[in-house]
């Protein structure tokens, strides 16, 4: 088996295991560590090149005040919840249903609509840009939360399928026979024997779901512009003054903007893991 | 009594349509657009629009505030399709292919008012194309030479006028051990300033504007000789080393921390090195040296502006709008420390209490008799800016290289200009 389990090696290795994962720890949370630490520093301290020592004062309150209430932050932590929400609640829903439809029937192109879902996935997502936009522009969707949740709802429906496909495969298909024997209708049978069977997928994919949507820049940048819709991901650069980028206020704001993916998956860890397994093996 | 009362009323009515028959009321809809998105400058801007709308209660103003830079694309589409009354932009060649395409308004007859034609004078050469004005600036700032006043002090040196001056201080700055200049020219435009104020010096602004423009080769002698001018502060370490790894605020701790002696940069620098904890007591401003005695001094002093759009559906109360934006009054308040924090263009308003400011108002309006730029990279086309930009910087690095840089500015130049 590889990798090998640490305990199976020798003293002197073990040993020295321990000692550099620490090390290896600190350089990889470094940016992450100067980014927390730049968020309670004055910004005097950036035009000191005050980057890596401690601050010169503590500054933290007054950051984080700026941020919540000098700031249009609380707007752009509501506008992620309104889209990053509908999302995962739309992409979840349809894949449970494309999902029980792919997995249970067996019909003609049952498998090449599978596939479409699928090769989906494997769409740079990119080049999709410029089409995208004029899109949602031509639906009078540009610049709106809307927008931004449909699109999310439509590409991550490729992955959620797949995801449940897979998952309701591996349930006994005699557990739908059964229910079949008995005369109940498909849609009792997926609403009363498969969906809570399929509970811990559900979890997973949601939570899965939320840390992708809650953390994409790209499409956030792409559709939409301004506080009444952006992001916080994308609203974070709001935080940039017109000749200069406020550091200290940017690190807090990302800290902020961190906070509620990374509360998810401490508080969730087990589903997640599940998440980014379920899948995976069949 | 009541009729009495209705007499003395119709009274007042004649007093004052007598006393301001000129002044209609204006009416309708005023929308105007504005490219103000960072929260600062955003407030000030919609405080002066709300203090227009009371003096006009009659007319309804419709105001959007779109990203900055999300309005620099947007603005082609809507000043053709949708156009509102007044939209804010830039001077100089950044409105040029608006005012050629004909899709801003002609506002020439402001100019000619007696109350503006001399007040806002220092702008109006930015403002003008083929003799004409075509908006009204409402705010710029300048740039000049920021220094240490404590390390000149110690060195025994002074402001200079003259180049050997300027090469002289350098010479003992080095020699003490520091850099004379701070820059950090990762993102290239730094770099465009240095470039603008040599150019300037050396070939006078007319010819500047003809390089910006594309009309002179790039391997003109002139050209050279700015470059040479310029390798002379690079051959004896006169900027630090490794700029090209640091944005300009990076760029910043040098001169904090008293390693670099000054920096070419414009006022907006002043507010961190201040916050950084350099009291006005240690740092100073003078104006770029004079290099070709011959040459008449200008500036860069980038200028934002506002303009009446020529499918505007308002123009008497857009005009009106422009006039108040330039009102000494007006003026006074949206520049002033606590808003933008920069140049009044109105030569009656009062400039903000700061050594600074002052100074920068002196030299543009009365020792910049050459023009006023409005910085490398809004007088050059986009696209030539950026390659001229990757040169400079490169020079910088590899001052020996300079030959072959310019012949590939010159060979973008053949391709940018047709």
């Amino acid at each position: 088996m590889f990798p090998k389990p640490i305990e199976t090696r020798s003293a002197s290795a073990q040993f020295a295991y321990k000692a550099m994962l620490p090390i290896a720890l600190l350089f990889w949370l470094a940016p992450l560590l100067a980014v927390a630490l730049f968020s309670i520093k004055p910004e005097a301290d950036f035009t000191n090149a005050n980057y890596w020592g401690l601050p010169s004062r503590f500054e933290g309150a007054v950051n984080y005040g700026q941020v919540f209430f000098n700031s249009d932050m609380p707007r752009y932590l509501l506008n992620s919840v309104f889209i990053t929400v509908p999302t995962v609640i739309g992409a979840v829903a349809l894949s449970c249903m494309t999902g029980f439809a792919l997995g249970i029937y067996k019909f003609k192109s049952n498998l090449w609509i599978f596939f479409m879902f699928v090769a989906g996935n494997f769409v740079p997502f990119q080049i999709l840009m410029v089409p995208v936009r004029d899109l949602t522009l031509q639906l009078g969707l540009y610049n709106t939360k809307t927008g931004l949740v449909l699109f999310h709802i439509a590409f991550q429906t490729g992955f959620c399928t797949l995801f449940m496909r897979n998952f309701i495969r591996a349930l006994p298909f005699e557990l739908i026979e059964a229910a079949r024997v008995e005369g109940i209708s498909e849609i009792r049978i997926f609403w009363y024997v498969v969906l809570p069977l399929m509970k811990p997928a559900l979890a997973a994919l949601s939570v899965l779901i939320f840390t992708f949507i809650w953390n994409d820049y790209f499409w956030a940048v792409v559709l939409t512009q301004g506080a009444e819709s952006q992001p916080v991901t994308a609203g974070i650069t709001s935080f940039n003054a017109q000749y200069r980028a406020a550091y200290h206020l940017m690190s807090a704001g990302s800290i902020v903007a961190a906070l509620p993916p990374v509360a998810m998956f401490f508080l969730m860890q087990k589903h997640f893991i599940a998440g980014l397994t379920l899948g995976a093996v069949k | 009594m009541h009729s009495k009362m209705k007499q003395t009323v119709a009274a007042f009515a004649v007093a004052a349509a007598f006393a301001a028959p000129a002044k209609a009321e204006l009416t309708g809809d005023l929308t105007i657009f504005l490219d103000t998105s960072n929260p600062a400058p955003r407030a000030t801007m919609e405080e002066m629009i709300g203090r227009f709308g009371e003096l006009h209660p009659g007319l309804s103003i419709e105001t959007t505030v779109i990203d900055r830079e999300a309005y620099k694309t947007q603005i082609r589409n809507f000043l053709t399709a949708n156009a509102p009354d007044v939209a804010t932009w830039y001077a100089a060649n950044r409105m040029r292919p608006y005012v050629e395409a004909g899709l801003f308004e002609d506002v020439s007859d402001l100019y000619a008012e007696p109350e503006i034609a001399e007040a806002i004078a220092s702008t109006k050469g930015a403002l003008t194309i083929d003799d004409k004005q075509w908006g009204v600036a409402y705010t710029y700032y300048q740039w000049g030479v920021y220094y240490r006043k404590d390390i000149f002090a110690e060195l025994g040196l002074s402001e200079p006028t003259t180049w050997d001056e300027e090469k002289a201080n350098c010479a003992k700055i080095v020699e003490s051990g520091r850099a004379c200049y701070t820059i950090g020219t990762k993102y290239l435009w730094t770099a465009g300033g240095w470039f603008d104020y040599l150019n300037m010096r050396t070939n006078g602004f007319d010819f500047h504007m003809d390089l910006a423009a594309g009309k002179v080769s790039w391997e003109d002698e002139r050209v050279k000789q700015t470059f040479m001018n310029w390798k002379e502060l690079i051959d004896m370490g006169g900027f630090i080393a490794d700029h090209q790894t640091y944005s300009w605020q990076e760029a910043l701790p040098f001169m904090v921390k008293g390693e670099a002696a000054a920096y070419l940069m414009g006022n907006f620098a002043v507010a961190p090195l201040r916050e950084a904890g350099l009291t006005d007591d240690q740092l100073d401003f003078y104006q770029f040296v004079k290099i070709n005695p011959d040459v008449a001094l200008s500036e860069d002093a980038p200028t934002d502006t506002f303009h009446i759009p020529s499918n505007a559906k308002n123009k008497e109360a857009a005009r009106e709008f422009l006039r108040y934006v330039v009102s000494a009054e007006n003026q006074t308040i949206i520049n002033n420390g606590d808003n933008l924090g920069q140049l009044p263009v109105n030569a009656n308003s009062s400039v903000d209490d700061d050594k600074f400011l002052n100074q920068g108002f002196d030299m543009l309006s009365n020792n910049a008799t050459g023009g006023v730029a409005q910085f490398w990279d809004r007088d050059a086309p986009a696209e030539m800016a950026k390659a001229s930009m990757e040169g400079f910087q490169e020079f910088m690095v590899k001052p020996d290289e300079l030959d072959k840089i310019l012949a590939k500015l010159e060979r973008a130049r053949g391709r940018i200009y047709k």
